[in-house]
């Protein structure tokens, strides 16, 4: 299946569809959906839809999703999708009918075209990276701009390279060159290289992959005799099917919940979401957990640890802390008790002395009457 | 004629000795109750997974423990008037420490919801109010510093409780932090066990020790010729046994002071703060995901709130410290209004921040206002009914804002929901709380009034003659002026001398 097109072919059709969409940023309690993430969803949920192949139909439409990333001096300077995602309808007429019979009959019945476009800096020396994560076969145009302000660089050449392989491109506008490709199996990822070669060499990189698969960098810890989940995502892109692998020395062997359906459930929890549950853990159940997703295009892997512990680990610091509360009330009571004897000692004796000022007082005092009353 | 009475407590508080160690232990008491429901959020996503629930039905557990906490304000108010703070903030604490440690072993989420939510937040409650009416007990003078530095343990103890819960999450898994946890609640038990029991009876025993007690030392001795006992030495247990012929409402009033709905400054007070609640927390809840809205990374979001819990925890003594001193403490009803009035400022002009420094500048200024509004939350309450009606007044305001304070977040929500856009719950919360600020300014400025009319009515009737009054009588009218609402005197070394004088006046017969 060749990768490349040349842009002249007249006649081509290909069943196309015009949308406009607005991306939606996810609810504000939903913290998993980046504005990323949404975009890509959004571009998956485009591949999805049904380019139902009618030959009666006249007019063939593209699907063009421009995903536009724009770089200006740092290569891994992305602008975040939010705004920037318009969806312009291109007639696009390079495709021949019988080149997309061949398509038809290969079973690619979902495929759409996406574009996807870099804007080279002017800068020599600095190479621009993209990925790009495809999950299913699809229809690529990869794209390298140069922005208007260096058209005045004249003579380049332009080379579209994959390893050493050389791929013809089409001239889009003035100041654009493009590859298409179709992507339908794994040996067509990897990365595709733009060059321009003028006075300086600039150069841009597409990498074709599948889709990562989030695991769980720290490890989840659980108790013997207790219920472990292990939960792998793939965001916004459904895998074919979910294999869970548990790491026995150096070998990885699958997980066959059927097989032991008293020890593992696998649940496929919605489309993107799986769960692995082990029942009444005990200490070999500890070790490194594999989730492989199986795309059309390749398998993908995240990885998980688990760590099983016994109820005596935080039994200690438990106690320690209890020990340290005891200690502390009863310090405190007995620093109260302390103090109001110490009081009272206090109020006795000054009550004491007082007491003894008071009587020494009155006697003086009755003693004056009395001496008075005599004298009278 | 009796002198007025110092404080309507019927003793002179200490403003200090132990009772900074007093507030040392209510400000941990305060801290967990006020941060453990924010803290438990961090095991939110691992509990989800674990018993496979949704979202909101494990957002139900903080729930739960937040109306527990704030619904069981009667029931703790009620326990303080017959037990007083001590055994029940000890009890608070136990009862913590076991809701905890039930929870980690157990099997699903309506166990969750007894142990964590009901048990814990019930102990939480009878943490929290016991705290703030011992401040009132120990500090007149010194009150608002004392209530400033006692709040202020709530975002030291944030700052502490988040990533002491994110270490216990990451080196013992949920379980064994549940245990963990439970055992750090146990520590609302020693600062209960601070929390020395304090009232007129302890504090004449006091008084006796001083010199100032050789007055009533004289009197002791020459009691039996003297009808008349020094005010001082008159057992004021609670105000109600010195009323006669207790009926069913006295005697409903004892443990929970309901005639306070007809206390002017009370309805007031609870109109304004039910109000001011609807608004208060929704933004707190809301700062990280706007942040993230407007495309700051979740770090930044995160260092936010860090930076608001800072300026919160610098805001609150400060601002106990400035409702102190002597122009603003006659008037710090003003005051109060005047923080919420700015908090709501805030928030209207949130909306006008762009990107992250104008964030930053939002959170320092919503954090100093968080800050004074809380600092000043129950001492303005104290101010307005006294210390000794304290006790059930603090129940009944948290049980009637107890519903405000639940759906400010949601009715947020929904906010942002609807229009997708945040900017109109800020506008919503900050309307809300000016609003909340403006009406207390205006009906305290009437209270304020109303309150000077009363004072010199009372005077005009006093200076009528008072010459034949035995000093039975005069002891009924202090009672009575107890019993009577009125604004927190100036408190008072020269009526304390006056008292004195008397005493000397009448021994001296």
């Amino acid at each position: 299946m060749p990768a490349a097109f040349s842009g002249k072919r007249p006649g081509r059709r290909l069943l196309l569809l015009c949308l406009s969409l607005s991306l939606s940023v996810g609810s504000p309690a939903d913290p998993t959906m980046t504005p990323q993430d949404a975009s890509q969803s959004q571009v998956n949920s485009l591949t999805k839809m049904q380019g139902g192949l009618n030959e009666s139909t006249p007019e063939p439409t593209t699907t063009t999703r421009t995903a536009n990333w724009q770089t200006q001096g740092s290569p891994s300077d992305h602008l975040t999708l939010g705004h920037n995602v318009s969806i312009p309808a291109l007639l696009r007429p390079d495709l021949t009918t019988q080149e997309f019979k061949q398509a038809a009959k290969e079973n690619v019945s979902n495929v759409t075209f996406v574009e996807y476009e870099v804007l080279l800096p002017g800068v020599s020396g600095t190479s621009v990276e993209k990925n790009i994560t495809l999950d299913s076969a699809a229809g690529i145009e990869l794209s390298c701009r140069l922005d208007n302000k260096y058209s005045h660089l004249k003579s380049l050449q332009v080379t579209w390279k994959r390893g050493n392989e050389t791929i013809r491109h089409i001239n889009k506008t003035e100041n654009s060159w493009s590859i298409q490709l179709w992507i339908l199996d794994n040996s067509k990822l990897g990365s595709y290289s733009c060059t321009l070669k003028g006075e300086e060499e600039i150069s841009a990189v597409f990498l074709l992959q599948v889709p990562k698969i989030e695991g769980r960098e720290k490890p989840i810890i659980s108790y013997e005799g207790d219920t472990a989940v292990m939960i792998c995502k793939s965001f916004g892109y459904t895998p074919i099917a979910w294999t869970w692998y548990m790491t026995n020395g150096s070998e990885q062997i699958a997980i066959n919940d059927s097989l032991l359906a008293d020890k593992y459930v696998i649940n496929r929890i919605s489309a993107s979401v799986t769960h692995l549950k082990i029942l009444k853990l005990t200490k070999e159940d500890d070790g490194v957990y594999w989730c492989e997703a199986a795309f059309e295009l390749g398998k993908s892997k995240g990885k998980l640890q688990l760590k099983v512990l016994s109820l005596m680990v935080p039994l200690k610091p438990f106690l320690a802390i209890v020990a340290e509360v005891v200690i502390l009330v009863t310090i405190v009571f007995l620093y109260e008790i302390y103090s109001k004897k110490k009081e009272k000692r206090a109020g006795d004796e000054k009550e004491f002395d007082q007491v003894e000022q008071l009587k020494s007082e009155e006697s003086n005092g009755l003693e004056n009457s009395s001496a008075r009353h005599r004298r009278v | 004629m009796s002198p007025p009475a110092p404080s309507d407590l019927g003793y002179v508080p200490p403003d200090g000795g132990w009772g900074w160690a007093v507030v040392f232990g209510a400000s941990i008491s305060i801290g967990f109750a006020y941060t453990f429901p924010k803290a438990f959020t961090i095991y939110f996503k691992e509990l989800r997974a674990v018993y496979s629930v949704s979202y909101s039905q494990i957002a139900w557990i903080t729930s739960i423990m937040c109306a527990t906490t704030y619904g069981g304000g009667p029931i703790s108010s009620i326990l303080v008037n017959r037990y007083g703070s001590r055994p029940v903030v000890i009890f608070g604490g136990l009862l913590c420490g076991i809701g905890m440690v039930s929870a980690a072993f157990c099997t699903s989420i309506l166990q969750l919801y007894i142990c964590v939510g009901f048990i814990t937040g019930f102990g939480l409650a009878l943490n929290l109010q016991p705290s703030v009416i011992i401040i009132g007990k120990y500090f007149l003078k010194r009150r608002p510093i004392a209530n400033g530095l006692a709040m202020a343990g709530s975002p030291v103890m944030l700052c502490t409780l988040a990533p002491l819960n994110q270490f216990l999450f990451d080196n013992f898994g949920w379980r064994g932090s549940f245990l963990i946890l439970g055992a750090i609640l146990l520590n609302c038990c020693v600062a209960g066990a601070l929390f020395r029991p304090i009232g007129a009876a302890t504090a004449s025993v006091k008084t006796q020790a001083t010199a100032e007690g050789k007055d009533a030392l004289k009197e002791k001795v020459t009691k039996d010729a003297m009808e008349m006992s020094s005010p001082v030495n008159i057992p004021m247990e609670t105000e109600t046994e010195e009323e006669g012929g207790k009926d069913c409402c006295e005697k409903i009033n004892q443990y929970l002071d309901f005639s306070l709905f007809k206390h002017r400054g009370f309805l007031i007070y609870l109109i304004g703060n039910v109000l001011m609640f609807l608004g208060f927390f929704a933004p707190i809840v809301f700062l990280a995901p706007y942040a993230k809205h407007i495309g700051i990374d979740e770090y930044s979001a995160a260092f936010l709130l860090s930076i608001l819990a800072i300026v919160d925890m610098i805001a609150r003594p400060t601002t106990g410290i400035i409702a102190n001193s002597k122009w603003v403490r006659p008037r710090i009803q003003y005051f109060f209004s005047f923080s919420i009035a700015f908090n709501g400022a805030c928030h209207l002009l949130c909306p006008l921040a762009s990107g992250y420094t104008g964030l930053v500048v939002y959170s320092v200024f919503f954090g100093l206002a968080f800050g004074m509004v809380c600092a000043m939350l129950f001492e303005t309450l104290m101010d307005l009914v006294g210390a000794a009606r304290f006790t059930s007044a603090v129940g009944l305001v948290t049980i009637a804002e107890c519903c405000t304070i639940l759906l400010g977040p949601p009715i947020g929500g929904t906010l942002i929901d609807t229009f997708g856009d945040y900017k109109y719950m800020f506008i919503k919360c900050g309307a809300v709380m000016v609003l909340a600020g403006t009406f207390l300014f205006i009906m305290n400025y009437y209270n304020y009034r109303m309150l000077a009319k009363e004072e010199k009515e009372r005077k005009a009737k006093e200076e009528d003659p008072k010459s034949v009054r035995t000093e039975n009588e005069g002891r009924n009218n202090w009672n009575k002026e107890i019993v009577r609402d009125g604004p927190e005197l100036e408190p008072l070394r020269e009526e304390r001398e006056g008292l004195k004088k008397e005493v000397n006046g009448t021994n001296e017969v």
